[in-house]
């Protein structure tokens, strides 16, 4: 099992692959994950995220394959959880300064049903809006790289973003949740699937945490009033980040969300805000 | 998909570090320079910037500079992670790659105790990023040690590759 980790995502990921094609298959691997990086950052300038994020009411932007298959999941899932997740919450998180301010002002009431996808790769918003494909893209990241190992004849493997991992081929894995002491909350043992993980934190010098932004209700607009440790498993990453949301935002109304997507998810109790 | 979750019964058993070595040196050296018969140990104690961890090499091959290999640690939480930056002869970063974390990374997830930094807030509250809330810049502090090394020794580069 051949096994390597960069600096990807804002975390460092790690691709774990078994097979005479290992070392060129990984390498590819690394080169998906990197494309999602720059193609769905909200921060960089030219990438498909920041020129939705740019476009006027009524404009086409086209965007790359891979961005339109990720919107139409995450409006998809917009969608099935009647808006419990919603990729254009990002105007909260920029008016509570977690990400940069966009050029172009967005419109108040818009949300994901604003957003068209009018040809496969185009896009086309009603009201300016702002998307933030934060949690979803690096699901969707994982999600491509496994594909990736796949078709380099990869026969098992494994790619973890920080925490965000999807195992494939007969390989189990296992996930150590840990509580803030460094005790052992549980493990979770998992095979061809992957596993997503929101755990509210707080950020200090001694923890290296993935730091998503809070959690934002897609229907409410503010932050999740009861912040959880949720785990999703489902058969792809980006669901399972996706769905983590809809978990926070409403565990009971997440429930038939999770079994149309043949998602479970584990509230981690006995994690008792400070 | 299958998956079942494991309770442990006597949380005292289970391993704490989850470290791992990737790579060695010597197989970086070669992953990032495949052409290289080898590689020169560069002095660079004088470098702006240095740390003590910091080695640096020259891949030479048929009396030509193929590009520099470097060496350096930078810190995860707590404990060091040993990685590799390549850079070619046009000054352009080759790979980065992980040699060696000796703390829990990946397959491990940290609950932290909650704090009052989100409870309650609303979006019209103003959060300071950095007086109010801790800084959240999206990415974790292991990333941005490596990502920021990376930028000190593209520094580094530059100034022993002029001379």
């Amino acid at each position: 099992m051949i096994r390597r980790a960069r600096p990807l995502l804002g975390t460092l990921v790690e691709i774990r692959a078994d097979g005479a094609s290992a070392l060129g298959a990984i390498e590819d691997a690394f080169d998906e994950i990197a494309w999602v990086h720059r193609t769905m950052s909200f921060h960089e300038r030219d990438s498909d995220v920041a020129r939705i994020n740019r476009a006027l009411p009524g404009a086409r932007v086209d965007v790359d394959a891979g961005t339109a298959e990720l919107l139409a999941l995450a409006l998809e899932i917009a969608n099935a959880s009647d808006g419990l997740f919603d990729p254009t919450i990002a105007p909260v998180l920029v008016d509570a300064g977690l990400l940069p301010r966009p050029v172009r002002p967005r419109h108040d009431a818009a949300d994901w049903r604003d957003i068209e996808l009018v040809a496969p790769c185009t896009v086309r918003l009603r009201r300016a809006l702002w998307i933030d494909l934060g949690g979803i893209a690096k699901g969707y990241a994982v999600d491509r790289a496994v594909e990736s190992l796949q078709r380099s004849l990869v026969a098992r493997g494994c790619v973890n973003a920080g925490g965000d991992l999807r195992v494939f081929g007969d390989l189990p894995e296992t996930v150590h949740v840990r509580r803030a002491d460094g005790t052992l909350a549980r493990m979770i043992e998992l095979a061809d699937g992957a596993i997503a993980t929101s755990a509210p934190f707080e950020r200090d010098d001694r923890v290296d945490t993935n730091a998503e932004a809070p959690h934002v209700d897609g229907r409410t607009r503010r932050f999740v009033a009861e912040p959880r440790a949720v785990s999703v498993l489902a058969p792809r990453a980006a669901v399972a980040d996706a769905l983590t949301k809809v978990v926070l935002a409403d565990p009971e109304k997440a429930a038939p969300v999770l079994a149309r997507y043949g998602a479970s998810s584990l509230i981690h109790e006995g994690i008792a805000p400070a | 998909m299958r998956w079942r979750v494991i309770t442990p019964l006597g949380l005292l058993c289970a391993p704490a570090i989850h470290a791992a070595q990737f790579l060695t040196i010597e197989q970086a050296q070669r992953a990032a320079f495949p052409a290289a018969a080898e590689f020169a140990a560069v002095d660079v104690s004088s470098a702006p910037g240095i740390d003590a961890s910091t080695q640096a090499w020259q891949a030479r091959a048929g009396g030509r500079t193929l590009g520099y290999f470097f060496f350096d640690r930078a810190i995860g939480k707590t404990r060091e992670i040993d990685y590799s930056v390549a850079i070619g002869a046009d000054g352009a970063v080759l790979s980065v790659e992980i040699l060696e974390y000796r703390e829990s990374h990946g397959g491990e997830v940290r609950l932290e105790s909650w704090r009052r930094q989100f409870v309650g807030k609303h979006a019209s509250d103003p959060v300071e990023l950095n007086r109010d809330i801790q800084n959240i810049s999206g990415a974790t502090l292991s990333c941005r040690h490596v990502t920021e090394g990376v930028k000190r020794l593209l520094t580094i580069h530059k100034s022993i590759a002029r001379r």
